[in-house]
């Protein structure tokens, strides 16, 4: 028999290994999430660098293509997991961060297409950050790093070049953010 | 008087039966390389203690392809899942003073 201090490290050591499962499930899920996102924000990007009069249905496209693949992930991990993580709620919660944006960027304020491409990424970083604050680290230091790199090109990429950056800071940093949290 | 489980108690296997109870019931197992991360154990180590899991009826072993990669996944039987429930009630019991 083991005495009281053994079975307490015991336990411990049980409770420490269930939250590793925890994350590691959590960054699974979250990993395919963002490498799917970062894909679309990717080529919504360049194709708004070369096509700009029809950059609007590039980015509705991104979230509508963006919130069907979440529901397809979410369902193929249900099937492997059990557990179902992207639900209406989710969805609402998506929606009403969504709206909140519109109407910072489109009704309180009018910003340009430049000011619309670092805010939306700093602002859908916030919510990386925040995630990152109850789901794990590797949540914050993405949004931190993909926040700081917009701010460069924000500030230090001139013209049209700005574009490009941000399909590679935002779409290129999600999917790098993606792989990393996998291996993570 | 509740006993600790001995095959639960050696501390790897305690640790991947921990790690194995934290899925859900239906969810489908951990692969070999991912529960490798999880207890930092080696290749040898975790393999041979698996098996032992498995002897004892706690764990079930599936070994496929997936491309050309062979992949074994290592999911909680119900008897493990109910072995092991029953060593962390022992456990929480010797905290409590109710074993000596």
């Amino acid at each position: 028999m083991i005495d009281s201090k053994q079975a307490a490290s015991a336990l411990a050591e049980i409770d420490d290994i269930v939250q590793r499962v925890r994350q590691s499930r959590i960054y699974d899920l979250a990993s395919q999430m963002m490498i799917m996102w970062g894909v679309l924000v990717f080529v919504a990007n360049i194709a708004t660098w070369l096509w700009p009069r029809e950059a609007y249905y590039y980015w509705l496209a991104v979230y509508v293509l963006g919130i069907a693949g979440s529901f397809a992930i979410s369902a193929a991990n249900q099937a492997s997991t059990g557990v179902r993580s992207f639900d209406m709620r989710v969805l609402l919660a998506f929606l009403m961060f969504v709206a909140f944006g519109f109407l910072c960027a489109h009704v309180l304020g009018h910003f340009t297409p430049r000011q619309q491409g670092a805010f939306w990424t700093i602002y859908f970083m916030l919510f990386y950050a925040l995630a990152g604050l109850w789901f794990g680290t590797a949540f914050v230091v993405i949004a931190l790093a993909i926040t700081a790199l917009t701010l460069v090109g924000y500030f230090f990429v001139t013209g049209d070049a700005f574009l490009p950056w941000m399909a590679v800071v935002n779409g290129g940093g999600l999917i790098v953010g993606g792989l990393w949290m996998r291996r993570s | 008087m509740a006993e600790l489980d001995d095959i639960i108690h050696q501390p790897l296997r305690l640790k991947i039966m921990a790690a194995l109870n934290a899925l859900p019931t239906t969810a489908a197992g951990l692969e070999f390389s991912r529960l490798k991360k999880l207890t930092g154990a080696t290749d040898g180590n975790l393999g041979a203690h698996i098996e032992t899991l498995a002897k004892a009826g706690y764990v079930s072993v599936d070994k496929a392809f997936v491309g050309k990669k062979p992949q074994t996944t290592v999911t909680a039987t119900a008897a493990g899942r109910g072995a092991f429930a029953r060593h962390v009630a022992t456990l929480q019991e010797i905290i409590a003073g109710k074993q000596v």
